[in-house]
């Protein structure tokens, strides 16, 4: 007798808003990189080479940024086997990535949650989670950047916080 | 009661407590088909007498393999030496008796004898083991660290100078004795700053985000039976009842802390461990009032339902709900300076009074920086209520240093 086979349940919708928001978010760290001096000092502080990906098990979708021989950040795409990664972040399923990418769900309650897998260093993985916190504070608005980081900085100037937002936003875009 | 949307907990030691638990052994090794076990432990245990009393109480368990080479840190080369004792011997089992450092290093060679392994480094970091090990029992001789009912090892590989962490539910062990006997020898001065490492366990679980219900209830316990047993056990060290109850508080402390972590107490502990070698356990006491502090915006809440098992029914009861977190703080406070007078000056109650054996100081000013910056790197962070960042840790720590209450207006909140 023979068996149906089971297959996977698809979410293309839900995929599709992940790897959108990866590839933005990866793209966004590559240009905070450039104008915020906390996330460049962050970077400064990691190892020559590093590079880290953040995605979905089993089959992704993921983003991968680092810093190349130069030191310069980059976004690196979207295939962690092309490369080498020192840092593996790997949300445990797409439903768990919803939560975190829709922003109910903050990094460090997702840890909590048990949502996230790491393989690398630990002070690594606390330094890019202090990245992402940045870049989420710069690319959201502050009600909605209050969900997904544990602290808003409100000790920071309106004025160049937006400065700095319009150069994050319009390199984003631009990939530059 | 907190209940989260989500939470994972697993305990599956079992645990067997008493005034004359050790008697229990031999059963419990049948339980687990093992004929010959082999003991490990340190010289400090060995010095204190404890495995005459343990040998005494197993009688009719063949006992010719005891091994009491562990040092103070878990070493590759001493695991590397016992499992080849182990597999030389023919045994099929492990009973680790002694602390921290007995059970990582019984854990170590657990996993070489049953993955008949010669790399130990192929099983560091987590889910690298994917089969049950050896039985393993073990008889913990301070109660502070929970080792016993925690699933991490951490061995140091000295010739490359790295500490190598594995995590795997097969490193916890089948059973945990609890026997007052195995604490009553332990110093005044060490029962204090071992006891103080428990509570901040089970405070720190109660406190921090992972928390969920079933370790709310470990650590609930846990603290009342330090609190009420910890002052009367360094004054009176010969008091059973009062040894057993911390031995079971360490217990559930750990439990509760291993399924839901620890915060910043321990991120800026391990850091001035690591920096200035200072005993885990004085660390935390000393931290532990600075870390409710600055958590007090965001869990003051959870720190004041703690006042009932550290201060009792009556303090609770007298105290207005909206005092009660500081009230809180302040038992534990106290606690320090009395565990400080009862030790006549050797439980530190501020890192600038940590002094060595040659009256040194061990937490000199100038290396409260690297202190800070080291604990930003520390994974328990993740799971501290409120962030953290350079400027803040130095804020509390240089108050731990001065020994004075946190300037909570200094408390950058969001």
């Amino acid at each position: 007798m023979g068996y149906q086979e089971i297959k996977p349940e698809t979410k293309p919708a839900k995929k599709a808003y992940v790897s959108l928001m990866l590839w933005f978010v990866g793209r966004a760290i590559q240009a905070a990189a450039k104008t915020d001096d906390q996330v460049k000092k962050e970077f400064e502080g990691l190892p020559d080479r590093f590079t880290f990906s953040l995605g979905v098990m089993p089959q992704g979708p993921y983003m991968i940024v680092g810093k190349d021989k130069n030191g310069a950040v980059k976004y690196m795409g979207s295939n962690p086997h092309a490369q080498k990664v020192d840092l593996q972040m790997n949300i445990k399923n797409l439903e768990a990535a919803i939560l975190l990418f829709t922003f109910q769900e903050g990094t460090a309650m997702a840890s909590c949650r048990d949502r996230l897998i790491l393989s690398g260093e630990v002070p690594d993985a606390l330094a890019v989670v202090r990245i992402l916190d940045i870049v989420e504070i710069y690319l959201l608005p502050e009600i909605v950047a209050k969900l997904a980081v544990k602290r808003y900085p409100k000790w920071w100037s309106p004025v160049s916080k937006n400065v700095v937002r319009g150069k994050i936003y319009i390199r984003t875009l631009l990939g530059i | 009661m907190f209940l989260p949307d989500y939470y994972e907990y697993c305990c599956r030691v079992k645990i067997v407590a008493g005034h004359n638990a050790l008697e229990n052994i031999p059963d419990l090794l049948a339980d687990l088909n093992a004929k010959k076990p082999m003991f490990i432990t340190d010289k400090g245990v060995a010095g204190a007498g404890l495995i005459e009393i343990v040998t005494e109480a197993v009688k009719g368990v063949d006992t010719s393999v005891i091994e009491d080479d562990v040092p103070p840190d878990s070493d590759l080369r001493v695991v590397n030496r016992l499992a080849g004792i182990y597999k030389d011997n023919g045994c099929d089992s492990i009973v680790a008796i002694g602390g921290g450092s007995v059970m990582d290093t019984a854990k170590g060679v657990n996993i070489i004898v049953s993955e008949d392994a010669e790399d130990l480094m192929k099983f560091s970091g987590a889910g690298a083991l994917t089969r049950p090990l050896r039985p393993l029992i073990v008889l913990p001789t301070t109660a502070g660290t929970g080792s016993e009912v925690t699933l991490v090892a951490v061995i140091a590989d000295k010739e490359k100078n790295i500490k190598m962490a594995f995590t795997s539910y097969f490193l916890l062990p089948n059973v945990a004795v609890l026997d007052s006997r195995m604490t009553l020898t332990l110093p005044p001065f060490i029962t204090a700053p071992t006891a103080m490492d428990a509570l901040t366990h089970a405070v720190e679980a109660y406190t921090c985000l992972a928390k969920n219900p079933i370790s709310d209830a470990h650590a609930g316990i846990a603290i009342s039976l330090i609190a009420n047993n910890i002052i009367n056990v360094v004054k009176n060290p010969s008091d059973q009842n009062g040894r057993l109850a911390l031995a079971n508080g360490a217990t559930m402390a750990g439990a509760a802390f291993s399924n839901s972590m620890v915060g910043m107490v321990h991120s800026i502990g391990h850091s001035v461990g690591a920096v200035c070698h200072v005993p885990h356990g004085v660390c935390m006491a000393i931290l532990l009032p600075y870390g409710l502090e600055y958590n007090l915006h965001r869990s003051g809440h959870l720190t004041a339902e703690l006042l009932l098992p550290l201060a009792g029914a009556e303090v609770y009861a007298a105290t207005p709900p909206e005092q009660r977190a500081d009230k809180a703080i302040e038992v534990i406070r106290t606690m320090n300076q009395d565990l400080y007078d009862a030790t006549s000056g050797r439980h530190a109650r501020f890192f600038s009074e940590i002094k060595d054996r040659d009256g040194k100081q061990m937490v000199p000013e100038d290396k409260l920086p690297a202190i800070a910056k080291t604990a930003l790197g520390d994974g328990s962070l993740l799971y501290n209520p409120e962030d953290m960042d350079y400027d803040d840790m130095m804020v509390v720590i240089k108050a731990a240093w001065d020994g004075v209450p946190l300037d909570r207006s200094l408390i950058k909140r969001g």
